[in-house]
């Protein structure tokens, strides 16, 4: 095919002849945007972002644009920029969401409030801490006296009556758990830079700033005024709030990083600005508001007044207490400094601490946490008003003050009524102390020696008196000078100091590395404030109330001390109940979501055309899907890939233009429509209006990612696992050799809550008196040697979902021990002649696109393997292959999708009947048999000799039906059968195949047969041996000649069609050892047992149901002392000693395994069975797979 | 001497003014009277402004007599057929004399519209009288093929008149060159702009015309199906069209070896469409026709390589089907004759809104849009001053008054920024307000976006709630440029004609009448004084009389006035509804 030439953004490159645009840019390694297109589906252009700019046709949606010859692209130039926007900023407008909650969007650091909760609620406190200290190194600090704005805009408010989720509390319980732990939370620290940065001040900013740029790598040294470290946060709150072993804590998690911390050093003063200027590359100040303001009122000289302040940061200093004992103390101020001083006054034996504020307790700026506790501690108030004068005695001593009563007038500036005095109100208030806590100031008077010894710019202060620096990068005049807290800002929070130690050690960092310094750059979030404020009802119906729990506190009569007055939750269930009562406000996919991703790129502005809104109640009535239309775009890809690839048509589009939205195609809820449940709407999703309906709170928090193949069906998915420190939020398919595209099924998509149960078996068990207990594993090897009788037969079975190394240590293992006498795998116990080639000449999966027509004999292919019931939907739509079902079961939801369905009675009668016609009126491909099989006589002599119209009859079929279907079977060029060994017996089984063996297809392209095994690792356990002696194990099984029985990821007797016969065979033997995750009914009988490895803790190998072996690493840590391979390494060690070691390092396929993958038999030979036996267990006689299918049909029951 | 015929127009137009009681009337008395005469129906000959409308053919000539109720039918039988005096106050048009009414068929051009109005759409005999199958007939006896007929049809210029103005010629080649074993030929009468009716009467009236174009195209591209995609909401058209299917298939113009030329098989069904306009467009069509959702998708590629159910597909509009067959009849030069350089023979168009003859009118390409309006249609309604003409429907744009000298072909109109459409050609008088007009137009069409993407579905409600802000008086400075902002990226970036020509009315409206935005939004004024909220209800002290009716009216109570005393209007109570205005007998209250 000749290539086409295209100009694409000025360069002339070649085109495929067909291809798109998009397709075209993609090939050469540029990025366009698009929301609508998904490479699964056809070109649909809706969204209309992806748009280029093609020369003589204006803007064109790339993604269905085909190229021509002298096309001329361009991808990237103003209009194309324009136009990519107006789309942006037109479906923001009608995005009615939040990406982030209000709380992360509140905070003035920007902690990612949601995100730690998610984790708090899976106990994950280190995680949580490390989450934190992103955006706030000092967790446990703040976690007792942040003003926290987060717990203000907490929509829980909007549900318990202004009870915020205890954010705080929550945040406090995970800092404590972490500082407890030997092992607390520490940052990766980057190489060290060379590069100095002096910090003047050892307050929360200065801290902090150490904090991110000690990370960077540069040596971080700060300088201290006082004593102590902490600033503010040692010198003005009072340690009844802040302990100061808990504050020295905090500081070390900052130190241990490198920075030092140089005491008694105060800038101007012994500490020259020359010296720094000469010996730092940096500097920061985060010099605080250390000056306290007096009253302003006549006679405030007076002795016994002082600011809050000073009063506060005196004791420490001094390390004495005030004697207030039978004294009245006035505390002046409705702040949070004012709380402090009035409780420490009554701390100091104050018989009255009185607080007196000019608005009334409304308008009073403290945390209500704080009012309400002074309030509990005796405080009293005197709420407008205000004082006028101080009068003191002859001494000069405070006597009393002249109070003026206050009344509301306009609001000013601030929003606030102003207080306005009212006249001839005056009356006078004895008392001996008088404490101002009416405001700081910033004391910068080091200025003049930093000016006088910089020649580089010039610090200066603002009108304000505090440090003048660039609003966003905090560098001052002096360009290698930053400063960052209350000093530029005047008074303000410690978060807010935090978080401009992030800017400036931000743009420090910037300095450093010889760039101009920059702002943060800040994603784009969508804000449902920008669409309408939200209320109650907006949450009820979806939440429930749930009453917070409240910090558990010291007796109000307890507290005439400095001992920490609130005492941290009790326990873990605590935090998590409360972690329970977030409302999610945040969406799940922000770190996943395109849209958002494009938003930030092209700058959107929401508002720009903000109007009518498509406001509906979220759908989370399916237990795995939950559907938020206030999020979609219309997109529609999860209603394509339902239709085009699942051939489900469960998702549709309702109504018309901006009314349209996604709903399921039938009835009200995706319950009641076709929907299989294999969740690909959620990966054709671009944003987050269709999200798993996950059972926890899925944060969103940055995981990570891990590449491994499906542990269910033997289809072979590759997956990837999404976890942090080992707890699953999701799982992804991936690009793999069986699905090259990611598609996977809703095993492999929701079945992996198992990774995350707690009650995993870690250790070993023992029975003792009737009851497992936990083991050591000497005590393992003690009891093994006591009960196992060398002489006794024993048997050991193997599960198909481990891997191909486990199993070939196993095999490994029963050949070294002499005792093992069977080998076996309970879910293949049955599996006789007509298994064995089944799988051995099967139609690669690449193969379909030019299948004619397939008879499909999986009755449920679209629950338990969709993934291939996806590439036989593809087959139908997209290459006209007809598709026909056969079967003996109803499935209307697999019905739908067929070209044609046929009822039969019976599987085996059916291929029996067709090959009878076929044989008898010499229908055979000669040619192909003469080649390949000698049997061919025998059998036909066989068949023939049942009766036809018996078969047909047994079949459930008339003759003609019988020879319609072979007819247009054998007349197809390419003809493909699907079988499922669930469904079909070993007799239907071999018919099947020598079906196509008479037909001559097997073996031809597009062509033959596809059999599906049912677990992920049935051919390993084949392929390894374990089961090739299998009907002589289960005789002696059932026999109960087994007297010692080891069962390796099994679990016969809770997956038993029969269970009284399995239990009663393995209840006759004096031994059994069983190795599982979970306690399970065969455990229940167990004498040891032993704790199993995920395959993702291992790593490994399955081999697929087309003998496709795929690998995989280990991602997971191992939770056990001991893995699996050890485990079996150590059996094998103990049990034959005198035998070669085991190796328990097998990761990975070796050339010894080899020659156990090959099988001996012709795989062209045709198989005569009658053995109409099934599987004799549920759920493969897996534990996992019985779970998740139980736990599937219990979520659609209820 | 001939039997008289008394023929009553009975299309839908005819219908909804009472033609189906005339009809009955006429009928009853012919039996009780025992009359001698011919009773039959037509269809609509266009003049809808006269509906009902009864013609009797006698030995002297033909009498069309217009708005004839049940008592006139009375009357024009039994002075017309039985006394033999013709009611000549009652005719408005007669091969005998002149009337006031014969201004409105002067300047016409009868092609597509050649027997409507003329014939018994039911019956194929008359149809076949007046031409029907002979250019079928004719391609089957001169053996012509089908790239002779493509020639023709390339030679006559016919352009598609669904709107696109596609040279019809053109398409066929494309159909007629895609290999495929099975074709299609469809048939688009989803007719759907506000106030255009040509497709409704073309179907009603002359079914079959539109059957044997679609046959000539069928053979000429090598189709074996055709697809009439008419919408519901025509039940006449559709009952009549699958009465002429199924003559057409007993008199073998359908079915194997149709229209007796051997190997030519050809059928034809009629597809009812849900009422969506958006399933005018091509592929959203066709994917109706399919049982899908009714989107469009991004073409290329073309129905004519990728159609219905992936084949080759040649669709064409009801009006461009009806001319071919006139073309093959009579000759691609013939149908040349008429018209201008690019835009050649006629166009049908429905003059509707605020004109004295509302009706259907067929005229050669090139005639002035003031011909059109003064002459045809007689001008503004009670005398007022004419404003615009809006052409296009909610796809077109305005072409305001002093441009009336624009002539109708597609060149003259785009440039205009207006479009030719399919024929809807409303008429505005001083008294319309070109915002709220332009609202309306987008509020249709954003209610009739199908949703797919994004500036469509998204873009044009914006633009729709700025408009709709500015006539409600909320309209702020910025206003008119954001909604130019929108409207140019909306054409130009929507998937299919609906998006792309929306915002026609909005661009033209600011175009020609920015000061009436400018009045909305800076002196919340509209001038037209249409837009309620901007209206300010006031008695007019002179003419008052205080009779009462208007504060008696007011559903607010917001007139106050003792009787034979000067009312006064609270325009704090006042909500603009208008009833006062309607109510006075005085012309006592004014609109500022």
């Amino acid at each position: 095919m000749d290539k086409l030439n295209i100009i694409l953004n000025g360069e002339t490159v070649q085109g495929i002849p067909g291809e798109t645009i998009l397709e075209l840019a993609n090939r050469h390694g540029m990025e366009i945007p698009t929301l609508c297109h998904d490479k699964r589906l056809k070109p649909y252009s809706s969204c209309y972002v992806c748009v280029v700019e093609v020369a003589g046709r204006g803007t064109q949606p790339s993604c269905s644009t085909e190229i021509a010859e002298g096309m001329q692209i361009n991808t990237d130039n103003q209009k194309v920029f324009d136009a990519r926007k107006m789309a942006l900023d037109l479906l923001l407008s009608n995005h009615y969401a939040d990406c982030v909650a209000p709380c992360k969007e509140t905070c003035p650091a920007g902690v990612d409030v949601q995100g730690y909760i998610s984790l708090i609620e899976k106990k994950q406190y280190n995680d949580a801490i490390a989450l934190i200290k992103e955006d706030n190194p000092l967790p446990a600090i703040c976690g007792r006296v942040c003003v926290r704005p987060c717990e203000a805009a907490c929509r829980r408010n909007l549900l318990d009556e202004g009870n915020a989720v205890g954010i705080d509390y929550l945040k406090r319980f995970a800092a404590d758990q972490d500082l407890l732990h030997s092992n607390h939370y520490k940052p990766e620290v980057a190489e060290p830079t060379g590069k100095k940065v002096a910090i003047i001040g050892a307050g929360p900013g200065g801290l902090s700033a150490a904090y991110w740029l000690q990370q960077k790598g540069h040596q971080c040294d700060i300088f201290e005024a006082n004593e102590h470290p902490g600033g503010w946060l040692r010198y003005g709150i009072p340690e009844y709030r802040l302990p100061n072993d808990l504050l020295d804590k905090e500081i070390e998690t900052i130190t241990e990083l490198g920075s030092k911390i140089f005491t008694k050093r105060k800038l101007g003063d012994n500490l020259s600005y020359k010296k720094i200027r000469k010996d730092y590359d940096a500097t920061i100040l985060t010099i605080g508001s250390q000056r306290g303001t007096l009253l302003r009122a006549e006679g405030e000289e007076a002795d016994g007044v002082f600011s809050g302040i000073d009063f506060l940061r005196n004791m420490e200093m001094t390390g004495q207490k005030y004697d207030f004992c039978g004294k009245t103390v006035v505390t002046v101020g409705g702040g949070n400094t004012a709380m402090d001083c009035c409780r420490t006054a009554m701390r100091c034996g104050a018989e009255r601490s009185i607080i007196v504020y000019r608005r009334t307790e409304k308008e009073m700026p403290a945390n209500p946490i704080e009012i309400h506790e002074t309030k509990a501690e005796g405080i009293e108030y005197m709420l407008l008003t205000n004082p006028v004068k101080v009068n003191s005695d002859d001494a000069g001593k405070v006597k009393s003050m002249t109070l003026i009563k206050m009344e509301l007038g306009a609001p000013d500036a601030s929003g606030r009524r102003r207080p306005v005095p009212v006249e001839g109100s005056e009356y006078k208030l004895e008392c001996d102390y008088i404490l101002a806590a009416i405001g700081q100031k910033t004391d910068a008077n080091f200025m003049d020696d930093i000016n006088t010894n910089s020649d580089e710019g010039k610090l200066e202060l603002n009108r304000w008196g505090d440090i003048d620096a660039n609003e966003k990068t905090l560098q001052t005049g002096i360009k290698s000078v930053f400063a960052a807290g209350d000093g530029v800002t005047g008074p303000a929070t410690i978060i807010e100091a935090i978080a401009q130690a992030k800017t400036a050690a931000h743009s420090v960092d910037m300095f450093l590395r010889d760039e101009e310094p920059m702002p943060i750059p800040k994603p784009f979030v969508s804000r449902k404030d920008n669409f309408k404020t939200q209320i109650s009802e907006d949450y009820l119906g979806r939440y429930r109330k749930q009453l917070r729990h409240e910090m558990p506190v010291l007796s109000e009569n307890d507290r005439k001390h400095f001992r920490e007055v609130e005492l941290g939750y009790e326990s873990d269930q605590v935090a998590v109940e409360e972690a329970h009562r977030c409302l999610e406000c945040g969406c799940s996919e922000f770190f996943d979501c395109d849209l958002q991703r494009y938003s930030t790129e092209y700058r959107v502005e929401q508002e720009k055309f903000s109007g009518d809104f498509i406001e509906k109640a979220i759908d989370f009535s399916h237990p795995y899907i939950e559907i938020d239309n206030n999020k979609c775009i219309l997109c529609s890809r999860c209603v394509r890939i339902c239709k085009d690839v699942v051939g489900a048509s469960a998702l549709g589009l309702v109504e018309r233009g901006f009314d349209t939205y996604v709903a399921p195609a039938m009835g009200e809820s995706l319950v009641d429509s076709n929907c299989e449940s294999c969740g690909l709407c959620i990966s054709a999703c671009p944003t987050g209006a269709i999200t798993e309906n996950a059972k926890f709170k899925p944060g969103p928090v940055k995981t990570e990612a891990i590449k491994t193949i499906s542990p269910f069906g033997s289809i072979g998915e590759s997956i990837q696992l999404e976890h942090k420190n080992g707890f699953v939020f999701r799982v992804n398919g991936t690009e793999g050799m069986i699905n090259p595209l990611g598609n996977i099924d809703r095993f492999a998509k929701f079945a992996y809550n198992f990774i995350n149960k707690t009650d995993r078996i870690t250790k070993p068990l023992i029975r003792r008196k009737g009851k497992l207990e936990e083991a050591s594993w000497d005590e393992i090897k003690h009891v093994l040697q006591e009960k196992l009788d060398y002489d006794k037969p024993t048997a050991l079975f193997a599960g198909g979902r481990l891997t191909n190394e486990e199993l070939f240590a196993m095999k490994t293992l029963s050949e070294q021990v002499p005792m093992v006498k069977y080998t076996g795998s309970f879910h293949l116990l049955h599996m006789g002649e007509g298994h064995l080639n089944a799988s051995e000449i099967n139609m690669p999966f690449d193969q379909f696109d030019r299948v004619e027509q397939i008879l499909l004999m999986h009755p449920q292919i679209n629950m338990d393997d969709a993934t291939l019931g996806f590439m036989v939907n593809e087959a139908k739509t997209q290459h006209d292959a007809e598709v026909i079902l056969i079967t003996d079961r109803e499935n209307p939801k697999l019905e739908q999708k067929m070209s044609r369905v046929i009822r039969i009675l019976s599987y085996d009668a059916l291929f029996k009947a067709i090959n009878h016609y076929l044989l008898s009126h010499n229908l055979q491909n000669d040619m192909f048999l003469n080649h390949h099989c000698d049997e061919l006589d025998a059998y036909k002599s066989k068949l023939l000799k049942a009766d036809f119209s018996a078969l047909c009859q047994r079949a459930g079929l008339s003759e003609k039906e019988i020879s319609d279907l072979f007819n247009t079977y054998n007349l197809s060029q390419h003809a493909l059968i699907i079988t499922a060994e669930r469904y079909l017996n070993q007799a239907a089984l071999a018919e099947a195949r020598n079906l196509c063996l008479l037909t001559g297809k097997l073996g031809k392209t597009s062509s033959g047969l596809i059999n599906v095994k049912e677990k992920n690792n049935s051919q390993g356990t084949i392929d390894m041996g374990l089961v090739s002696n299998i009907q002589n194990v289960r005789a002696a099984f059932y026999r109960k000649e087994m007297k010692q029985i080891f069962i390796f990821g099994e679990d016969p007797v809770g997956t038993a069609k029969d269970k009284t016969a399995v239990k009663a065979s393995i209840e006759s033997s004096d031994f059994l050892l069983v190795q599982d995750y979970f306690m399970n009914e065969t455990i229940e009988i167990a004498d040891v047992v032993l704790p199993a490895s995920l395959p993702f803790e291992i790593g490994g190998s399955f081999t697929n149901t087309q003998k496709m072996i795929q690998q995989f690493d280990a991602g997971l840590k191992s939770k056990l002392e001991k893995n699996s391979l050890q485990q079996i390494a150590f059996l094998g060690n103990l049990l034959s000693p005198d035998k070669p070691e085991i190796s328990d390092t097998v990761h990975a396929l070796n050339e010894q395994m080899f020659p156990k993958l090959k099988s001996d038999a012709n795989p062209y030979r045709i198989v005569i069975s009658d053995d109409k036996s099934l599987s004799e267990f549920h759920h493969a006689a897996d534990l996992v797979m019985k779970l998740f299918d139980d736990e599937f049909e219990h979520a659609f029951k209820s | 001497m001939g039997k008289t015929k008394v023929i009553v127009g009975l299309g839908s137009c005819g219908i909804a003014a009472g033609a189906k009681k005339t009809f009955e009337k006429i009928q009853a008395l012919k039996k009780t009277e025992n009359l001698d005469f011919e009773l039959k129906q037509t269809s609509c000959i266009g003049m809808c402004y006269n509906e009902p409308l009864v013609e009797i053919i006698d030995d002297d000539g033909h009498y069309l007599y217009g708005g004839i109720d049940e008592d006139k039918a009375m009357e024009v039988i039994e002075k017309h057929v039985v006394q033999h005096e013709p009611l000549k106050d009652y005719v408005v048009q007669s091969d005998l004399f002149e009337t006031m009414d014969d201004v409105f068929f002067d300047d016409q051009v009868k092609i597509a519209l050649r027997n409507c109005g003329y014939i018994d759409p039911e019956s194929l005999e008359e149809a076949e009288n007046t031409g029907a199958y002979q250019a079928m007939n004719k391609i089957q006896k001169d053996n012509i093929d089908g790239d002779a007929i493509i020639q023709s049809v390339l030679d006559s210029g016919l352009r598609g008149r669904g709107g696109g103005g596609f040279p019809t010629g053109k398409k066929w080649v494309f159909a007629k060159n895609s290999e495929s074993d099975e074709k299609y030929i469809i048939c688009n009468a989803d007719e759907g702009d506000p106030g255009a009716f040509m497709d409704r009467s073309l179907l009603e009236g002359d079914p079959h015309a539109v059957l044997e174009g679609m046959m000539i195209g069928a053979y000429a591209i090598g189709a074996q199906q055709g697809v009439i995609y008419c919408r519901a909401e025509y039940p006449l058209a559709i009952k009549r069209l699958n009465i002429a299917i199924e003559q057409a298939r007993e008199k073998g113009y359908l079915g194997e070896n149709a229209c007796g030329i051997d190997g030519f098989s050809f059928d034809i069904y009629v597809k009812k469409g849900a009422g969506a306009f958006v399933c005018g467009e091509e592929t959203a069509l066709m994917a109706s026709v399919e049982g899908e959702r009714g989107m469009p998708r991004k073409r290329p590629p073309f129905p004519a390589v990728k159609g219905l159910w992936g084949k080759p597909t040649n669709i064409n509009n009801v009006e461009t089907w009806a001319n071919v067959p006139w073309i093959i009849r009579e000759g691609a030069q013939e149908y040349a004759k008429y018209g201008t350089e690019n835009s050649k023979g006629t166009k049908v168009f429905a003059l509707t809104g605020k004109i004295k003859h509302g009706g259907l009118v067929e005229v050669p390409m090139g005639m002035s849009i003031r011909d059109i309006v003064f002459k045809l249609g007689g001008g503004i309604l009670n005398n007022k001053a004419f404003k615009a003409v809006q052409l296009g429907g909610p796809s077109g744009g305005c072409i305001p008054a002093y441009m009336a000298d624009t002539i109708v072909d597609y060149d003259s109109v785009n440039a205009t920024g207006a479009i030719m459409g399919s024929g809807g050609l409303v008429v505005m008088d001083e008294t319309t307000c070109m915002v709220d007009m332009a609202r309306f137009f987008l509020d249709f069409t954003t209610k009739e976006s199908c949703g797919k993407c994004t500036f469509c579905r998204v873009g044009t409600k914006r633009m729709l709630e700025i408009l709709t802000r500015i006539t409600k008086g909320d309209g702020k400075e910025g206003d008119i440029e954001k909604l130019e902002e929108l409207a140019y990226k909306v054409k130009e970036n929507s998937l299919c004609g609906l998006g792309q020509t929306a915002p026609n009315p909005v661009l033209t409206t600011i175009k020609y009448f920015r000061d009436e935005y400018d009045a909305h939004i800076r002196d919340k004024k509209c001038p037209a004084k249409v837009c309620t909220e901007l209206i300010t209800y006031v008695v007019d002290e002179e003419k008052c009389t205080g009779c009462t009716v208007c504060a008696k009216n007011c559903p607010v109570d917001a007139i106050s006035g003792e009787r034979k005393q000067i009312h006064f209007v609270d325009q704090n109570v006042c909500i603009q509804c208008g009833v006062c205005y309607t109510k006075c007998n005085f012309d006592a209250i004014k609109l500022l």
